[in-house]
């Protein structure tokens, strides 16, 4: 239909698809969006402009990883693997102030118990990020697309994107600095003897002697837009795959040592589930095709957000929207709550069509949410 | 430790990979952990290959040997042995760019990396002497068999990124440091080698560049049986094809070929290790499992071409 668009306002020439797009993208794009009938609001992918891909994730793939995910979002496909190192805290050089401070000896005390309120809002950023424990990172180049070629350094968008899956990491705690904590309590000095029971104030204090630390490896195999969604899609699903093995201080060797029966592993838990949403928005310009060039700031046509936009779309369109949501909460009495929204260029996204978009994420999180569902589930 | 300032960095003080207590332990445990080969010394791996993963690349291929499936359901947490999981992207042919001195034909590079996770012990995301080791090799198992001279002026990469990689030997003699504490001597960069030409051909194949032949690759190794009983029975050499390292307790040789089956010619060898007079053997059997992967390799190719003459069709 793109075509014979063309060929109404051009009718000597008439171009195969691929070609129109890769001459003059923003018209095709805007053909197909704008056609007439039964198509009109679809896209070039044949998507309508509010609709997502699809995931597809499988778990548990990699051998040498404790956790790892393979995420596909149509052309997109992502490899993570979470590899658990253990990093002794006489190692560490200044270790923050918090680490040494009685609430980490408390949430110390909880391991066992149940799952409570205070326990999850334990305040621990400060050691997760302090002490460096989470460590992700990603390659874009590995011929992942026509541009992304190796041997050069990480490109500013690599780069942009880690930062900032690094910070929603943190910021969304989705992880536990407890779960990541490796403990000693030394054994009380008396205990076979009945007649001096060992008093409250005596009581061994659990230390920390080591910790996990997480290296969590984002690698692109394919890469066709909404690089954010996917890597993170991948990071969420590989963490609830991570099984770290039991660690534990051997004071006679002095190191940590790990039992490797997977009926002593734990699962590593989560913090609830944000799901990352990117959105596009595509400026239509003024009807007519003929004069695209010259009505820069014109008559503009319509505007049209794009979900999910692919690498072709994201070639296109300047202003982008990217969307954190977290429906997993069921104590409060809100539908869900928003983690993080990022907005960049343009002007075309107010407080109306802002609404509609967190709309849009809402039911994205319930997609996504049904496709992690089945992932670290099953016993260990 | 040496920063990047470009990616996210590890704690500078160092972290290391867990130790395993039983493994220090218990002096009997380990060894029980022990793989040993339950194919026979022609039998090759299973390969599961398909084309066409990357969309936006000219030609792309998946390569896999899975583990084999476990007999009983493992109850540790060390995996035994290894997979090998290749992914190959190919961008172009296209033209150089304008600084590039002339060239009548097609140049070629091709570039190997491993993720991080390849392997048991964590890797960087710098390319080190080993991958641009291996790629040379690569480059010149394919060169001979693109047509160049149909492409003046252009350029193609081939990039092959190792998901996960063959290990160089058991993960234990390592522990116990045997062989000088150092794990064997590169014995699973061959088999890595084998897998890159393998998938790289297929994926030019994908790509629809000209070539003379397919090439495939295929690797043998000689090797010492750890049950023989009397002297002269330990120091028979057997020969192997497509050995798995971590499989075999003494690997004396090894050889990788890349291997064009129609023209019988070979355009990359890589030996290693104590040859002596086997090396005709050695190459012999080399060529054969290459052979082996080949009939996956057309299998598959002619698959994806009648999928995509159907695709069209309708």
């Amino acid at each position: 239909m793109a075509s014979t668009k063309t060929a109404t306002s051009t009718p000597a020439l008439s171009f195969p698809r691929p070609i129109f797009a890769a001459i003059s993208p923003h018209p095709f794009l805007q053909a197909h969006l704008s056609a007439p009938g039964a198509n009109k609001g679809f896209r070039a992918n044949a998507r309508s402009a509010q609709e997502f891909r699809t995931p597809g994730i499988k778990t548990g793939t990699l051998t040498h990883c404790h956790g790892s995910a393979v995420v596909r979002l149509g052309n997109t496909s992502v490899v993570c693997g979470v590899r658990g190192e253990i990093l002794r805290v006489e190692d560490v050089q200044d270790l923050p102030a918090v680490a040494a401070t009685d609430g980490v000896v408390g949430g110390i005390d909880g391991v066992g118990a149940q799952e409570d309120e205070e326990e999850d809002e334990e305040e621990d950023e400060g050691e997760l990020e302090g002490l460096r424990l989470l460590v992700p990172n990603l390659e874009l180049n590995t011929g992942s697309a026509p541009s992304n070629i190796p041997g050069s350094a990480p490109s500013a968008a690599a780069q942009t994107l880690i930062t900032r899956i690094r910070s929603l990491l943190l910021s969304t705690r989705l992880i536990r600095a407890k779960d990541l904590r490796i403990a000693f309590t030394p054994l009380p000095l008396n205990t076979n003897d009945p007649d001096n029971p060992p008093d409250t104030e005596s009581q061994p204090v659990p230390e920390v002697k080591a910790y996990w630390t997480l290296y969590l490896d984002i690698l692109f195999i394919s890469l066709d837009g909404s690089a954010f969604d996917a890597a993170w899609l991948a990071i969420l699903a590989a963490l609830k795959d991570t099984v770290l093995p039991k660690a534990s201080w051997d004071e006679d060797v002095e190191m940590v040592l790990c039992s490797d029966k997977f009926s002593d592993a734990e699962r590593l838990r989560l913090r609830g589930l944000p799901v990352a949403s990117t959105f596009a928005v595509f400026e239509g310009r003024g009807d007519d095709l003929k004069d695209v060039d010259m009505d820069e700031d014109g008559d503009k046509g319509p505007d049209w957000v794009l979900s999910d936009p692919d690498a072709f779309e994201e070639g296109v369109c300047r202003e982008g929207v990217c969307i954190v949501l977290d429906c997993s909460d069921r104590r409060k009495k809100a539908r869900g709550q928003i983690r993080r929204i990022e907005k960049s260029g343009g002007g075309v996204v107010d407080r109306d069509v802002m609404k509609d978009l967190v709309t849009r994420s809402f039911e994205r999180w319930a997609v996504c949410e049904r496709v992690l569902r089945g992932v670290g589930e099953a016993t260990v | 430790m040496n920063t990047d300032r470009r990616r996210i960095n590890a704690p500078s003080g160092g972290t290391s990979a867990p130790i395993f207590s039983r493994t220090v332990k218990e002096s009997g445990y380990l060894q029980s952990l022990r793989p040993s080969r339950i194919r026979a010394p022609h039998e090759l791996r299973n390969i599961y290959l398909r084309t066409g993963i990357i969309p936006s690349a000219s030609g792309s291929a998946y390569l896999e040997i899975p583990l084999p499936t476990p007999s009983s359901p493992t109850t540790s947490l060390i995996p035994p042995r290894s997979s090998l999981k290749l992914s190959c992207s190919i961008q172009g042919p296209k033209p150089l760019p304008r600084s590039a001195p002339f060239s009548p034909s097609l140049l070629l590079t091709a570039t190997v990396k491993f993720a991080p996770f390849a392997s048991r012990n964590r890797r960087g995301y710098i390319r080190d002497s080993v991958e641009r080791d291996i790629g040379v090799h690569l480059e010149t198992a394919l060169r001979g068999v693109l047509i160049g001279e149909r492409w003046p002026k252009s350029g193609v990469e081939v990039i092959v990124t190792v998901i996960e990689g063959d290990e160089d030997g058991w993960w234990g003699d390592a522990v116990m440091g045997v062989h000088g504490g150092t794990n064997g001597s590169g014995w699973g960069l061959l088999n890595v080698l084998a897998g890159c030409i393998t998938v790289s051909s297929a994926a030019i194949a994908d790509a629809g560049i000209d070539c003379v032949d397919m090439v495939s690759g295929g690797v043998a190794a000689m090797v010492r049986n750890p049950h023989a009983t009397g002297r002269e029975e330990k120091e028979k050499l057997v020969k192997v094809l497509d050995p798995c390292p971590s499989e075999h307790q003494d690997i004396v040789a090894a050889c990788a070929v890349g291997y064009l089956a129609a023209r019988d010619e070979i355009t990359e060898v890589w030996m290693k290790g104590d040859i002596g007079f086997s090396q005709e053997e050695l190459v012999d059997g080399a060529t054969h499992a290459a052979l082996g992967s080949l009939s996956v390799l057309k299998e598959v190719l002619l698959e994806s071409v009648e999928a995509k003459f159907k695709g069209e069709g309708s």
